[in-house]
């Protein structure tokens, strides 16, 4: 019995002892690093193939919820609201031959596609929108990206309580995807501002931290590394996967 | 009689991938349930959807934790809801830090750890499952139909309404019930479910999602498959603690051991 006791208590012991050595752990560079490498595993093997289910107009939650943060409070973005993003210039350049900057009435008059599909939120949930826009690829073909450029970087017209800039990338195989989406509007209204106005990224195949709002520059580059913290987004930078297709 | 022989039960690849399973699962439980804390309910559905809530941990009011399943609310303060934040005080948080890595709340570690121990995981089962299969010894493991007579009466022998086990081979009626559930069912689906969750998975095979009934129930799905696997570490935990433990600890280290009364070394 005496055996049984003590195996009992090892075992309540080491269970016990998972949380506190797993933070330690954590806390240790080199193992954080060596977690990090199943990122680049579950980008070979999953990768961006296939299409994002699209769904029929009953499946749409008319009250989306809003993802990440609400509107951004800073005083240039309330005038572009408030004019009714008349103002507003979506700046196409880096690696391009020809830089950019479309009006909102350019784009809403661009060829419109619409997708009904899942946000699948990084926290667990998820919801259905039907969104309306231009393609990615379209806008990339008429900016025609150089020979030199490999990724897509989206800077966002958002700044967090700590002054750091909203931005997000994919790369180009990514972006040149169908589903890949500059949305205009969300369940047949213009999009308001909590959900990205006057133009947000959707891309069904990823987590939903990667469909940035307010998309006010879209910049194509040869790498990331010396944009933000470095990591190819605002989520990545504080940790999350920079491919999120899982 | 073949009593107090030692024979070389476990080879080595089937050692060491069962340690590292061991670790991988302890990581993928506490990390998943650092996960789970980022949206602590569980939908029968699709899309999210309150209606079809099977079970919410969720913090009323400063102070308390509550637990809903299936419609129906417990208190759980300190437990579950309204738990230890891992910062050394409380607040709304669905599993305690105790349990999950990393303690404190952070959604972005917990998902790394998970996804890299569920690589370490399938690793382990897929070099288990191939080194068995060269080896032969899978066939010892597998129920088969003509073990299906012998289930009550192994049962029968454990509850000791029976002097003597069936006789049986290398792992007893109940043992390969055990293992080839797990092994072939729960643990491939445990990692289905998870896949299922994935919107780039999802992309690829949607009929996987669409046949767990949607992303939210494959997430169900998978918590479920969590509970059965715990439950079975408990049950396995507790064989192993009351069937000889030194013998049984010792042949899971070393490969050998010590043959017992009842066991057969037959098919």
């Amino acid at each position: 019995m005496k055996r049984r006791l003590f195996l009992a208590s090892s075992l309540s012991s080491a269970l016990a002892a998972c949380s506190p050595l797993g933070t330690k752990l954590n806390e240790t560079p080199g193992f954080h690093n060596l977690l990090g490498t199943a990122q680049g595993l579950n980008h070979l093997v999953i990768g961006t193939r296939g299409s994002a289910r699209e769904y029929s107009d009953a499946d749409v939650d008319r009250d989306f919820r809003v993802n990440g943060l609400a509107t951004p409070s800073d005083s240039s973005y309330k005038e572009l609201v408030q004019t009714g993003f008349s103002g507003y210039r979506l700046i196409v350049d880096g690696a391009v031959e020809r830089p950019m900057q479309f009006p909102l009435a350019q784009l809403q008059v661009m060829q419109r596609v619409t997708q009904t599909t899942r946000h699948d939120c990084v926290e667990g949930w998820s919801a259905i929108g039907k969104w309306s826009g231009v393609r990615l690829s379209d806008v990339l073909d008429v900016v025609k990206p150089a020979a030199t450029a490999r990724y897509v970087v989206f800077h966002c017209l958002d700044k967090d309580d700590q002054g750091t800039q909203y931005y997000e990338s994919l790369d180009l195989h990514q972006a040149r995807h169908p589903q890949a989406l500059l949305a205009l509007t969300l369940n047949d209204k213009p999009l308001d501002a909590d959900h990205g106005a006057p133009v947000r990224l959707r891309v069904p195949t990823q987590l939903g931290y990667k469909s940035a709002k307010w998309v006010g520059r879209i910049e194509l580059v040869d790498s990331f590394a010396k944009i933000g913290g470095g990591a190819g987004g605002y989520w990545e930078d504080q940790g999350y996967e920079w491919y999120a297709g899982i | 009689m073949q009593i107090g022989r030692k024979i070389y039960r476990y080879a080595l690849m089937t050692r060491v991938s069962h340690w590292f399973w061991v670790l991988a699962f302890a990581a993928l439980v506490s990390s998943g349930l650092q996960i789970f804390n980022a949206a602590p309910y569980l939908d029968a559905s699709d899309k999210s959807n309150p209606a079809r809530r099977v079970l919410s941990l969720d913090s009323p009011s400063d102070g308390v934790g509550t637990t809903t399943i299936f419609g129906h609310t417990f208190t759980t303060t300190g437990w579950l809801g309204y738990t230890d934040d891992g910062m050394g005080g409380r607040g709304a948080r669905g599993f305690p830090a105790w349990i999950t890595i990393p303690a404190y709340q952070d959604l972005a570690d917990g998902r790394r750890w998970h996804l890299f121990f569920a690589w370490v995981a399938a690793a382990c089962w897929l070099a288990w499952l191939i080194s068995s299969a060269i080896k032969g010894n899978l066939a010892d493991m597998v129920l088969r139909p003509s073990d299906l007579p012998k289930l009550w009466p192994m049962q029968a022998y454990y509850l000791k309404l029976r002097p003597e086990p069936p006789p049986h081979g290398t792992y007893n009626p109940l043992q390969k019930a055990a293992y080839t559930t797990i092994g072939f069912v729960i643990a491939p689906l445990v990692v289905l479910t998870g896949l299922a969750l994935s919107p780039g998975i999802d992309a690829i095979a949607s009929p996987l999602t669409w046949v767990l009934g949607g992303r939210q129930f494959a997430r169900l799905w998978h918590f479920v498959g969590m509970i059965l696997l715990i439950g079975f570490f408990v049950v396995h935990t507790f064989q192993v603690a009351t069937q000889g433990v030194v013998n049984q600890m010792r042949s899971m280290i070393t490969g050998w051991f010590r043959l017992g009364e009842h066991d057969g070394v037959g098919p």
